[in-house]
């Protein structure tokens, strides 16, 4: 394979010119043994059907208007996607918000399931908006408590820091 | 992918086996170098040369050694000598710098499962496959076996059993079992994505409502009662927060369910991530699988070496073991350890964004153009191609290699030596830049197959490739036992992310009784395939498809 170049080339370059073309021959050959060795023994028996799915995946994406998919994309995690308002596969409708009543296993109070998270958060003493747990040697010697009764003489979480 | 098997012979290579003598002489000629080709050489520094070719001429890329009077010519002077040659036998010829067989009245190359075999004993001894690894490798032993025990229902069970089978007496016949939504109790969709995912997961549903954690037996079941002093110091069980949540979605009722328990067992074990903030689903998968793996690892008498699934359920159902190998590029030295994974997190190659429509016109090397729209598309095969691609480590990390006694560029390439019931796949979609002190999702497609064969990435097909895909038993390289369980998975859960990468929102698509269903906190409903293949998947859940209930064909109902 010469240079296809017109104009006259120093002998160096050629030199260097074929030493390419040679490396590149070799390359392609190199190539075309390992797919045709991969080929013969039937290694590659998935490529064809990945392929198919792949020309089907395609056309289906092309066809759709970008970024779409089903229900809305973009809203927060609160909410949810556009087709909340319809039933669900069984019939039923539900808010946006959760509305039955859970009981907190920390502090036993109803809380609306929607809600139960920050609630629980709170509850707990956990996260950064929480206010800082009430310790037991800061509770030491309370006598109340939500129950009315004197129970033990310290109590982790004092009455005001539940939601 | 199944292993190589040779092609039947052509009339002339059958020929050569049955007449000529044995590839004894080729053997002696076969010379490996480290991370090249095997060759064929006389001499070690014999330079081979097609004798009819005029010296002037360009070499030919290829040169063929006839196995009958080792003269060595290119491709179109060995046609000759094969039609010319006086005794026959002389069509057959080798490439002397691959190594592989050439048919010259063919005009082809051919595959001998015998030549192949010198020639990976020939690259085997030469390279001195490491006789010792690093601890961690998995010794090869028998399977335990368990005792067979006999059992037959009772007629108490046997009405339970023929009640719970027909379909018409659940509480709505129509929809498979198990399917309810879950309320989200405040930015916690991350939560009921994952669970949603984990309660249709064959092996981990199976468990559960085969009763094999019962959580009114349970030793640490988490406390029940109010303002509970202790509540913190006696740790809960997730185990049993979890068993519950089975019992509650596949009771049978469909109104949505509170999974508010297990988000209190849960931040109390997960203290670092308790808190009123989207969190990111892969995280509390992780998370959940490491905490339920502590609540439940001393309920076995024996713990084995991590990875190998006895220690508890978690590893059972999603533990696999990663191959890892340093190879040295100046030597071929290849260093091997073993890490276990609980999940495949792949990288999202740079495809372009399909829905722009813009041809790319540029296709990879090796790849051919499909209509130029998809060149470029990411695929999750291509994602663990790249997973289990050979790459050259930073010339600044040389790993010292123990055959040069120096520390050398190398090559590291990861495999899969053992597969998981369930292959979780993570789709790093969110790049967080130290340097750039940014953070963003990656918003492409990806296309994923509903059935995939793991195969091409299992430790024992990268070696063989790492071999030149010879035609040989696998024991002849390596000493692991050849995997008993199928590659063949089946999907059953995606849990895709839409938004922005702190305000979005997480859903899942369950695959049941081959119909897909979103699951999108409270609401689920029924969609199309096209729909979940559309999707922006973030997780992908396939489980072997030996576990994997095809759907049991009911008659027309619905």
């Amino acid at each position: 394979m010469s240079s296809s170049i017109d104009a006259p080339v120093s002998p160096r370059s050629q030199l260097a010119l074929s030493c390419f073309d040679e490396l590149l021959d070799i390359a392609v050959a190199d190539v075309a043994s390992e797919c045709h060795r991969i080929a013969r023994l039937g290694l590659d028996r998935s490529v064809d059907a990945e392929e198919e799915e792949l020309r089907a995946w395609a056309a289906r994406v092309a066809g759709d208007h970008p970024g779409a998919e089903d229900g809305g994309a973009t809203r927060g995690s609160g909410g949810g996607g556009g087709n909340k308002g319809a039933p669900d596969v069984f019939g039923q409708t539900h808010p946006a918000i959760a509305a039955d009543i859970l009981h907190c296993m920390n502090c036993g109070r109803p809380v609306v399931a929607g809600r139960f998270a920050p609630h629980l958060e709170k509850c707990m003493g956990k996260g950064r908006k929480a206010r800082p747990k009430t310790t037991r040697s800061s509770t030491a010697g309370r006598n109340r408590n939500s129950n009315g009764n004197r129970a033990s003489s310290y109590s982790p979480y004092s009455e005001h820091s539940n939601h | 992918m199944t292993s190589p098997s040779a092609p039947p012979s052509c009339p002339h290579l059958a020929a050569h086996r049955l007449s000529s003598r044995p590839l004894r002489f080729l053997r002696r000629c076969l010379r490996v170098r480290p991370l090249g080709r095997p060759e064929i050489r006389r001499d070690a520094r014999e330079v081979p040369r097609c004798s009819p070719c005029p010296s002037s001429s360009q070499p030919p890329s290829r040169l063929y050694a006839c196995l009958t009077c080792a003269a060595v010519f290119c491709p179109s002077h060995a046609a000759s000598h094969a039609a010319s040659a006086s005794s026959p036998g002389h069509q057959i010829a080798v490439d002397v710098d691959r190594a592989e067989l050439f048919c010259s009245a063919c005009g082809d190359q051919v595959y001998d499962p015998d030549f192949d075999h010198a020639v990976v004993l020939a690259q085997s001894t030469a390279l001195h496959p490491p006789s010792t690894s690093t601890s961690g490798s998995p010794a090869p032993r028998k399977r335990r076996r368990v005792d067979y025990h006999a059992w037959a229902p009772d007629p108490a069970e046997s009405a339970l059993v023929s009640a719970a089978a027909d379909p018409t007496t659940s509480a709505s016949a129509s929809e498979p079992a198990g399917l309810r939504g879950l309320n989200n109790l405040g930015n916690t969709c991350f939560m009921n994505s994952v669970l949603q995912a984990l309660l249709h997961a064959p092996p981990l549903r199976n468990y559960f409502l085969g009763d094999r954690h019962n959580r009114f037996l349970c030793p640490r079941r988490t406390p029940m009662t109010h303002r509970a002093t202790d509540a913190e110091a006696r740790a809960a069980c997730l185990a049993c927060d979890l068993d519950e949540i089975y019992s509650a979605t596949f009771s049978g009722e469909r109104t949505p369910y509170s999974p508010a328990k297990f988000l209190y067992s849960w931040w109390q074990h997960a203290t670092n991530l308790a808190s009123y903030e989207q969190q990111d689903a892969h995280e509390f998968l992780i998370s959940i699988l490491d905490h339920i793996h502590e609540n439940i690892k001393d309920d076995q008498p024996k713990s084995h070496e991590q990875g190998h699934g006895d220690c508890c359920i978690a590893h059972r159902v999603f533990s696999g073991i990663l191959r890892s190998d340093v190879i040295c590029t100046n030597c071929g030295f290849s260093s091997t350890t073993f890490e276990p994974c609980m999940d495949f997190s792949l990288d999202l190659d740079a495809g372009c964004n399909i829905s722009h429509g813009v041809a790319n016109p540029k296709a990879r090397n090796g790849e051919r153009n499909l209509a130029g729209i998809n060149s470029k598309v990411s695929t999750l095969m291509r994602c663990l191609e790249r997973f289990t691609r050979a790459e050259r480590l930073d010339a600044e990390q040389k790993f010292f290699c123990e055959r040069c006694k120096e520390r050398q560029e190398s090559l590291k390439q990861m495999s899969i030596r053992r597969l998981p019931l369930v292959s979780c796949f993570h789709i790093k979609r969110f790049e967080h830049s130290s340097v750039k002190k940014m953070s963003r999702k990656v918003d492409h497609s990806l296309q994923f197959p509903f059935s995939l064969d793991m195969a091409p990435y299992l430790s024992s097909s990268i070696l063989r490739s790492r071999y030149g895909n010879r035609i040989f038993p696998s024991e002849a390289i390596d000493s692991e036992p050849v995997s008993e369980l199928s590659s063949e998975f089946e999907i059953f859960a995606v849990i895709t992310h839409s938004g922005k990468l702190d305000a979005g929102h997480y859903v899942t698509y369950l695959r049941l009784n081959n119909q897909w269903y979103r699951c999108d906190d409270a609401w689920v409903t029924r969609v199309d395939e096209h729909t979940v293949r559309t999707s922006q998947a973030y997780m992908l859940f396939y489980v072997q498809k030996t576990l994997y209930y095809k759907a049991c064909e009911r008659g027309a109902e619905v």
